[in-house]
């Protein structure tokens, strides 16, 4: 699936530019790296190297820091991220389900992209809302009590806002 | 320092202050288990088996990261710290294959020694195996990470002792694997295959290649490896008597690709086994009396008939210093001529002059742990990644470790641009304007070591009234550097009051060679960094013992240890001892001899080692003087391009099979000791000198090997108390390093306290830049091939690995004359062509070509040429390219 993704043009001289105005810094490159996260959406594998070279590290021990940390990302990510939990609140009262809907829905499975970058689907241990279980949150927005109708008007919803 | 005393094991011990817990037990003869500890590495506390309790707090700490402090009270091996023990390595095999049967770490595992020092068979456990690609395409190491325990030896070993950082961990918990970036295979990662990741590795994860099962080796034995001037100390594993493994010897760090895997040319079948005698044009097997005597009565006559000056004999870089000391002698009694030379000349006559004209000293000045402590390091024009791993290593740790600067003085992107502080890409051939100009913003801005200058040089008006011609302001645009780069330059390297230099063929083998050495030189002076505590000056020499070869002598002007054979004392000294004449005139070197041709003025030459065919500019006229000699014996590992002209082939030994000592270019002795028999048929090269001596009805005075080293300590200068192999093989390091630096003094005793400064006039290249010829070709040796290829060409991995030449050209380059990397292309010099591959490369800058040293037909594209100093180099540097088309 990954494979067919169209990756985004990177501007990489905006990249230098970020890498230079943390360069001097101490510690410099888990802010380095969350900041160009912040405006590309993810980190590009093509700027590990420059960023490596700029703060003297190997390109492997950037990468290491980079794949230890669940939420850097080396892929680029969906317009839309969709978040449901699996915490055990929502378990009993049927996340699997809506999990298993929303998979269908999106025709995406856990961890997975869109081929247009309009989805990223991701599970949660727990959303921290159990009292409005089962729930699940799009783009930071949660969304309480699903059930199969509501997941689907949610969903066709945030197509049609496109 | 403070020492530390703790409760161990209801015993009290102490230790010194910063002391872990674990170097305190091990002091003290306490065993704890450890997997991921290593004395070379920095503790990390990865593996978890040391853990130890701590019985005043409770806690389980990991002793190889604990520090040790006053009061502690330790258990080692109480009954909660086993518990755990034996949970983590029950883990660890609960994740682990089951494939100890077929793996050929076998009893070599330390996984498997400490489970089974714990007792732990079936760990009891839920199996959950990882799963993972075996990585094998590359012919040195597997990589087969499902069998990783993640003790981080071979990631630490990669980023601290070889700074190539080629692998970090890999994602996060379970899935952590150690990985290149991007996951690539090592051979696409900055992986150098030095294997030493190999050599550490505690489990089957990192294995050997294309080795067939062989398991645990009964027999270890240390000796000196034969490939480059660094001299490591290798472990040579011996199983059914063939090298079947070679690790770094205690005490060395690391090797690199040629020492750890480039041994198999010792067992390669290509081998010489009988002595050969050319019989009506065929060489014919015959017994080695025969040859002998066929040897011995070429060379009497040859001299009867012409006299003893037409004849010559090669010492060899390859040979030991007993072997070159007796060729040189058995060349100047026996023989009695004083053509004398060994095949390292022509890269370091150069060298050998110009320093030996400035500092008074003639080769490197100082030790590699020197430079590894120095605060700023100049390279000029060498890569010693590769053409000397081990300065390349001492280099990163500087700078990687210890942040120490560097100035790196190279027009191709080498590995050691990643590390430099500055770089500089002076354009071609314009080397010493912009070290003239480096010299001129040091005299002008004051930056100079007054004191040294005044107390210990003599020459500097001199200089400095020359340099005034050179100012960075002026020399920019030829050199093609800004004048405040070459300023800021200048600045970093006179600021520090410990510098050293690294320079090596790109400035030596040049135009410019002699003159570039000596601003080299001028600079060390003039900031009083030559000599001292983090000083000097190291030129990086190729050949695992050309340092040697020539301190014993074989050279055509000096007597061993460098003295002048024109010195009537020396002579004298040297004729009491042999009780023969000894030629007074110096004699003809090598290269002068075989660059006439035909004209070759010796008729017999006996040649130990060498392969001059493969190894000097322009082959032809080196086959046109071999074929019009009268005779010739070469002594030999393989059936050389050379040896295909003899008359007499003799099979010598490789370095597994004899003893004796290498020279390192630091100026360090290092140890052979005979880890198989001679391959059957063949001899080491000093009992064939000796029974050749004897064979010509004037033998040699000695019966063994230590009857020579005896001599050469009372008779060489630096040799003195060399003979100590007792000592080499007990790698008692730290008595090593005061003999080192005990001789280290007595050299800098020797010289007269002074040095002179000598202003290097630039010459202008023959051949210019022109519209015929634009491309500058610049030579460059390949990782995995040393030399002219002679040995390591006979190494199958290596070859496999570097297969063919490729010729580099820059992507602006190749889009101008629209190549693709893989196209075939013809480079032209003035002298010969030749058809190669091209492949665009990041590394050069635009108009620059390089071409692999190794290969035939490369050396054919140069000249030897000869710079006022009557020194060496080559022409010419400026080549055209031709496509090839397919379709002719």
């Amino acid at each position: 699936m990954s494979e067919a993704k169209e990756t985004p043009e990177i501007n990489m001289g905006r990249i230098k530019e970020i890498i230079e105005s943390y360069r001097h810094q101490r510690w410099p490159l888990i802010p380095l790296v969350q900041q160009i996260q912040e405006e590309f959406g993810f980190i590009p594998p093509r700027s590990i190297p420059v960023i490596a070279e700029a703060l003297n590290l190997f390109p492997s021990e950037v990468q290491g820091v980079v794949s230890f940390y669940e939420q850097l990302y080396t892929e680029p990510r969906g317009r839309n991220i969709v978040r449901v939990c699996r915490g055990t609140a929502c378990h009993v009262r049927g996340g699997k389900t809506v999990l298993k809907l929303v998979k269908q829905q999106l025709n995406l499975g856990e961890n997975q992209t869109s081929d247009d970058l309009e989805y990223t689907l991701e599970t949660v241990a727990c959303l921290g809302v159990c009292a409005l279980s089962p729930g699940m949150v799009i783009n930071n927005q949660v969304y309480g009590h699903m059930n199969p109708k509501k997941v689907k008007q949610l969903l066709r919803r945030e197509e049609g806002e496109e | 320092m403070q020492p530390v005393t703790i409760t161990l094991n209801q015993r009290e011990v102490s230790g010194r202050s910063g002391m872990t817990v674990l170097e305190i037990a091990r002091e003290a003869g306490v065993y704890i288990p450890t997997i991921c500890d290593d004395p070379c590495l920095e503790p990390v506390g990865a593996c978890r088996l040391c853990l130890v309790e701590n019985e005043n707090t409770g806690a389980l700490l990991a002793s190889c990261v604990t520090a040790a402090t006053p009061g502690m009270v330790i258990n080692t091996h109480s009954s909660r710290v086993q518990e755990h023990r034996k949970n983590i390595v029950s883990l660890m095999l609960a994740s682990h294959p089951d494939a100890c049967l077929v793996c050929d770490k076998g009893n070599r595992c330390r996984l498997h020694q400490v489970a089974a020092e714990m007792g732990i068979g079936e760990p009891g456990l839920e199996k959950i195996s990882r799963h993972a690609a075996v990585e094998e395409l590359n012919p040195f190491i597997v990589r087969d990470t499902a069998k990783c325990i993640l003790c981080g030896k071979c990631i630490r070993a990669c980023r601290e002792i070889v700074v190539e950082g080629a692998l970090d961990y890999y994602y996060r918990g379970f899935a952590a694997r150690p990985a290149t970036f991007n996951d690539s295979p090592l051979e696409h990662s900055e992986c150098t295959f030095c294997g030493l990741c190999l050599s550490l590795c505690p489990t089957g994860a990192l294995m050997e290649s294309e080795n067939p099962y062989r398991g645990t080796t009964s027999e270890a034995v240390q000796s000196t490896c034969s490939f480059c001037g660094c001299g490591c100390s290798v472990s040579l594993e011996i199983k059914d008597r063939q090298v079947v493994r070679v690790l770094p010897a205690p005490g060395q760090l690391a090797l690199c690709v040629r020492g750890s895997f480039g041994y198999e040319y010792i067992h390669s079948r290509d081998r010489l086994t009988r002595p050969l005698v050319k019989k009506n044009g065929t060489f014919e097997e015959v017994s080695w009396t025969e040859a002998l005597a066929a040897a011995g009565e070429g060379l009497q006559r040859a001299g009867e008939k012409h006299g003893p000056g037409a004849l010559a004999v090669f010492g060899s870089s390859r040979c030991t210093n007993e072997e070159n000391y007796l060729l040189q002698r058995f060349a100047r009694t026996v023989l009695g001529t004083g053509h004398v030379d060994n095949g390292s000349s022509l890269y370091n006559l150069a060298i050998r002059r110009s320093l030996g004209e400035t500092t008074g000293f003639f080769t490197t000045s100082n030790f590699l742990e020197t430079l590894e402590n120095a605060d700023l390091i100049l390279v000029a024009g060498t890569d010693p990644t590769v053409t000397a791993p081990q300065v390349g290593y001492a280099i990163k740790r500087a700078v990687h470790n210890r942040k120490a600067k560097m100035i790196l003085i190279e027009p191709r992107r080498t590995r050691l641009a990643f590390f430099a502080h500055q770089w500089l890409r002076p354009l071609p051939e314009s080397d010493l304007l912009l070290l003239n100009s480096m010299g001129r913003a040091v005299i002008e801005e004051g930056l100079l070591n007054r004191e040294y200058v005044s107390r210990q040089t003599e020459g500097f008006e001199d200089l400095s009234d020359f340099l005034r011609e050179f100012p960075p302001e002026k020399m920019q645009e030829a050199v093609g550097i800004p004048a405040e780069e070459i300023r800021s330059a200048a600045r970093l390297y006179a600021g520090s009051t410990r510098s050293v230099i690294v320079f090596g063929s790109g400035v030596t083998d040049t135009i410019n060679g002699t003159g570039n050495i000596m601003a080299l030189a001028n600079l060390a002076l003039l900031t009083g960094n030559v000599w001292g505590s983090g000083c000097g000056i190291y030129p990086i020499q190729k050949a695992n013992n050309a340092q040697g070869a020539c301190e014993m002598g074989s050279l055509p002007d000096a007597l061993p240890g460098y003295q002048p054979v024109e010195q009537e004392e020396t002579r004298k000294k040297f004729e009491d001892l042999w009780e023969r004449k000894i030629p007074a005139e110096r004699g003809l070197s090598a290269m002068e001899a075989f660059n006439s041709g035909r004209e070759i003025p010796w008729k017999a030459v006996y040649m130990v080692g060498e392969n001059p065919v493969a190894c000097l500019p322009r082959p032809q006229l080196t086959e046109e003087a071999l074929s019009s000699l009268d005779f010739l014996v070469v002594q030999d590992l393989f059936l050389t391009k050379t040896a295909q002209f003899a008359d007499v082939v003799l099979p010598a030994s490789s370095f597994a099979e004899k003893e004796g000592s290498f020279t390192s270019f630091e100026g360090k002795i290092g140890w052979l000791q005979r880890a198989i028999p001679p391959l059957e048929g063949s001899l080491p090269d000093w009992e064939i000198v000796l029974q050749l001596a004897k064979e010509m009805g004037d033998p040699l005075p000695y019966s063994s090997l230590s009857q020579v080293m005896k001599e050469i300590e009372e008779f060489v200068p630096l040799y003195e108390s060399y003979y100590r192999p007792d000592d080499y093989f007990a790698r008692e390091l730290e008595k090593e390093w005061s003999y080192w630096e005990e001789r280290h003094h007595r050299v800098f005793q020797s010289m007269d306290g002074f040095s002179r400064f000598s202003p290097p006039r630039p010459r202008t290249p023959y051949f210019q830049k022109d519209g015929e010829y634009p491309y500058y070709l610049i030579l460059e040796a390949p990782l995995a091939y040393f030399g002219s290829g002679t040995r390591s060409g006979k190494s199958r991995r290596l070859r496999s690995f570097y297969p063919r030449e490729v010729l580099k050209i820059s992507a602006d380059d190749a889009a101008e004359l629209s190549l693709n990397s893989g196209e075939r292309v013809k480079v032209v010099s003035p002298f010969a062509r030749l058809e190669t591959v091209v492949e665009i490369s990041e590394a050069l800058p635009a108009g620059t070509l390089s071409l692999p040293i190794s290969f035939p037909g490369v050396l054919d594209l140069f000249r030897i040429t000869r710079d006022d100093r009557r020194s060496p180099s080559l022409e010419p540097f400026y080549v055209k390219l031709e496509r090839v088309n397919l379709d002719e």
